[in-house]
């Protein structure tokens, strides 16, 4: 190894601090109230924010802030809708990471192929309108996807079959939608 | 009334600071309300100079200004843009009368030092001279100081912020927290107008920019999205206004443009842009060339003009900060105005344009962050429930990985505290060590981002490439700074390694400048630490006392008894004269109360889920008619 080289390879996986649902005391679903689930974050803050705990021994303080992290960490997870998916899985012993999924639908992979093709066009051309139009687009499937794996999630035991593929159709939508966003910086810091 | 003042038992009272780019402000709160004190130069505004004589003394602020001019390279001025900053920084290549001392080793390389002909110092030591001046304002007029609260631009690094919270340590100051400029705002106009909504602030100071959109709900001020740009602010529409007056002037070629002309007419700019606040035209008198005197009529839509491209800038900020907070413009309640900036006309005009509504004006600019500040520091030292701000990670934190790529770990706007682990695994046959380089920002290369700390991991046994597995854990404390750790964890060597920042002091240098400033003159290191145990033990006790009387019941009877034992532990030693032997009894209280804190948060957290209690829920009811009354009062005023 050379000394000063970044020798790490990331397979993209990350460790949960804690179970999210069981941080923030909600009932495993997939579809979460929005409204209820910051409402909780709230009351959770206002109980454990280390603001809280000022005048207190740096031991203490040092424990609020571990616990309050957690729940940070947990509102993050629970509001999104992918690890949000993950977290209920993982909770059913069910593989999480990215690269440990089943082959992804060719279908799906054309459609996405031909979207991104789509999009790097668009940008070739500085087209703002047009990356706005396909990442609209993909925002509505995403929905789409979201509705269906609501109603896989309730099933008891949940619909893994039908979960695992949409959860990795999601996956796409999500880089799609984020790489179009970082287009639309990019079209609008630097105008032609 | 001066006789409860100086009264010797009188708690001490703590400070906000909005430590600026051009002026410095200290701020208190005296019942209920913020009040700025008076400075070292009789006004609320301390320039955020400080000029080193040659025979050693220390000026800040008007005097130190007013010798800026004769001796430029002693004196210091808008070194905020240098906080956190390497020696090698582009910051260090624009425009200013700074005389960089060379970096001779990898220590130096990694801060910034200025060399005013009889010493060399580093931006965290002239930021502490201007936060020694403050503190002594304070203790002047207000006897005792307690903790502060210091405000950095919401879009400050972790390097930043570590070189404010050393500058604050190195002026002799406990630094409660380091907030956000843009919340300290948001605080003052929430707590006094006692509005519930959706806000954006508008930071145009100085140097720097800052776009903030944030949300109060049940007494709660949460930032939904920050953005900004560091370089953009008030100086660059002097310069802007400058350049046209020097080409009017027939000072076009470098040659005409010497240090003397350029100051004078930036000086000039500046005065013509505070002048067209108010008319729509002023005339200005400066050297012309080949002699005599040039008289220039400005118009207030030249300077527009000249401003609009830098006014763009901030506006495609505020769309991006609207956008990640998934906000229609119109959906806000209020724009909050901060920065001297902020009184050009045309500034506001365009505010209202971006934001479609005119912005709040009730509080002067330049003192709005400081009275924030303030509150903030009467909140946490009264242990207030009140209010609480959860503030966002500017910019997002990762790792390098192979190739130079970075893992995000933390994406920026995660509420903080934050926290979060990831896993990685060697990339060659036999690795036996790991090279860890942590860096902030946006840009894709690990080279474009800012470095702010390397470390290795060594001691891993030889394994074929993808078989160790490294995890790094990642923990933003409340004020924006970082903690990492990372363990080795297939072999069961678990191996922890603290961050150790690339720029900025370790705690050893500062306790090290800390003695040296003790030494000259200014007390006892050992004593400063026995004062500083003692101030700690006491308030520790005066918890502990607390959490007795509310929650007795959650101690078991012979954790009681251990309890007891270290307050009266405690309370024997801190007589003494041993910091050494104070702190030790104190870690023993904290060590016997551990178990109990656990649970007397379980206990907060049950009752914040199961709804407050009656006399909460009154406080409530009240603050909402104080709503209705303010807001009746404001359509009063508007009719």
């Amino acid at each position: 190894m050379v000394a000063g080289t970044p020798s790490l390879f990331a397979d993209g996986s990350r460790s949960p601090l804690s179970d999210p649902f069981e941080t923030l005391g909600l009932a495993p679903v997939f579809e979460l109230d929005s409204a209820t689930l910051e409402r909780r974050h709230r009351e959770l803050s206002r109980a454990l924010h280390p603001d809280r705990y000022a005048g207190r021994s740096s031991g203490e303080r040092q424990q609020a802030l571990g616990r309050a992290i957690e729940v940070n960490e947990a509102f993050r997870t629970l509001r999104d809708p992918v690890r949000r998916a993950e977290a209920l899985l993982a909770r059913h012993g069910r593989a999480v990471a990215e690269s440990g999924g089943m082959p992804a639908d060719p279908a799906l992979l054309m459609a996405v192929m031909e979207r991104r093709e789509a999009l790097g066009e668009a940008r070739r051309g500085r087209d703002l309108a047009k990356v706005r139009g396909l990442a609209w687009a993909v925002r509505e499937r995403e929905q789409r996807v979201l509705a269906e794996m609501g109603k896989a999630f309730v099933q008891l035991p949940p619909d893994f079959a039908r979960i695992e593929p949409l959860l990795g159709e999601l996956r796409y939508h999500h880089r799609f939608l984020e790489e179009a966003l970082a287009i639309e910086d990019e079209l609008d810091e630097k105008p032609a | 009334m001066l006789l409860d003042i100086f009264d010797p038992k009188a708690p001490p009272t703590p400070l906000g600071i909005d430590l600026g780019t051009t002026n410095s402000i200290v701020a208190y709160v005296s019942d209920g309300r913020p009040v700025a004190l008076v400075t070292c130069d009789g006004t609320s505004l301390l320039p955020s100079v400080v000029h080193f004589s040659a025979e050693g003394s220390v000026v800040v602020g008007a005097a130190a200004l007013g010798r800026a001019t004769r001796e430029p390279a002693r004196t210091l001025a808008s070194v905020k843009r240098f906080m956190g900053r390497g020696a090698d920084d582009p910051e260090t290549e624009r425009l200013g009368s700074y005389r960089f001392a060379a970096a001779t080793t990898e220590e130096e390389r990694r801060m910034v030092r200025f060399d005013t002909g009889s010493r060399v110092v580093t931006p965290v030591e002239v930021a502490a001279e201007i936060l020694k001046s403050l503190r002594q304002s304070a203790l002047d007029q207000l006897r005792k100081v307690g903790g502060v609260v210091i405000t950095v631009p919401a879009y400050f690094d972790d390097a930043q912020r570590q070189a404010t919270r050393d500058a604050g340590r190195l002026a002799g100051l406990e630094v409660l927290r380091l907030l956000n400029e843009p919340t300290a705002a948001a605080l003052a106009y929430g707590l006094e107008k006692k509005r519930n909504g959706t806000f954006a602030v508008f930071d145009l100071g100085g140097g720097t920019f800052d776009v903030t959109i944030l949300a109060l709900e049940d007494g709660i001020f949460q930032v939904r999205s920050t953005g900004g740009d560091s370089a953009l602010g008030g100086d660059d529409m002097d310069r802007a206004l400058a350049e046209s007056l020097l080409t009017q002037m027939g000072a076009t070629d470098s040659a005409s443009r010497t240090p003397e002309v350029v100051s004078l007419v930036l000086a000039a700019a500046r005065s013509v842009k505070h002048a067209l606040t108010d008319a729509e035209h002023t005339e200005v008198e400066l050297p012309a060339r080949g002699g005599g005197d040039v008289r220039i009529r400005v118009e207030r839509a030249e300077l527009e003009r000249l401003i609009a491209p830098l006014l763009e800038r901030a506006g495609r900020a505020c769309r991006r900060a609207l956008r990640d907070a998934n906000l229609a413009p119109d959906a806000l309640d209020g724009v909050i105005l901060v920065g001297g900036a902020t009184r050009v006309p045309r500034v506001r005009a365009y505010v209202a344009e971006v934001f479609a509504q005119p912005p709040l004006t009730d509080i002067d600019p330049d003192l709005v962050v400081a009275y924030g500040a303030a509150l903030q520091a009467d909140l946490l030292a009264r242990a207030s429930d009140d209010v609480l701000l959860l503030d966002v990670l500017p910019l997002s934190l990762g790792v390098e990985t192979m190739g130079g790529g970075i893992d995000k770990i933390l994406p920026r706007n995660t509420t903080i505290p934050a926290g979060a682990k990831a896993t990685f695994t060697t990339y060659a046959d036999n690795q036996t060590g790991f090279e860890l380089h942590v860096v902030q920002g946006e840009r894709e290369l690990a080279g474009d981002c800012r470095s702010l700390a390397r470390f290795s991991l060594k001691g891993v046994p030889p394994m074929p490439a993808g078989m160790a597995r490294l995890e790094v854990e990642f923990h933003v404390d409340e004020n924006g700074l970082l903690a990492v750790t990372a363990r080795e964890l297939t072999t069961g060597v678990t191996q922890r390694v603290e961050v150790k920042p690339s720029y900025g002091l370790d705690d050893a240098e500062v306790e090290r400048m800390l003695i040296d400033a003790l030494d000259q003159g200014e007390g006892d290191f050992e004593k400063r630490r026995l004062v500083d145990a003692r101030v700690e033990s006491e308030r520790v006790l005066l918890a502990t006392e607390k959490g007795l009387r509310a929650d007795a019941d959650l101690l078991e009877p012979p954790e009681r008894v251990e309890v007891d034992r270290a307050i009266a532990r405690l309370r024997g030693v801190l007589g003494g004269e041993s910091p050494g032997a104070i702190q030790a009894a104190l870690d023993g209280l904290d060590a016997a109360t551990h178990a109990w804190a656990g649970r007397r948060m379980n206990r907060a957290v049950q009752s914040a889920i199961e709804g407050r209690a009656v006399t909460d829920i009154e406080r409530r009811v009240e603050r909402a008619q104080g709503v209705e009354a303010h807001l009746a009062q404001h359509a009063g005023k508007a009719t």
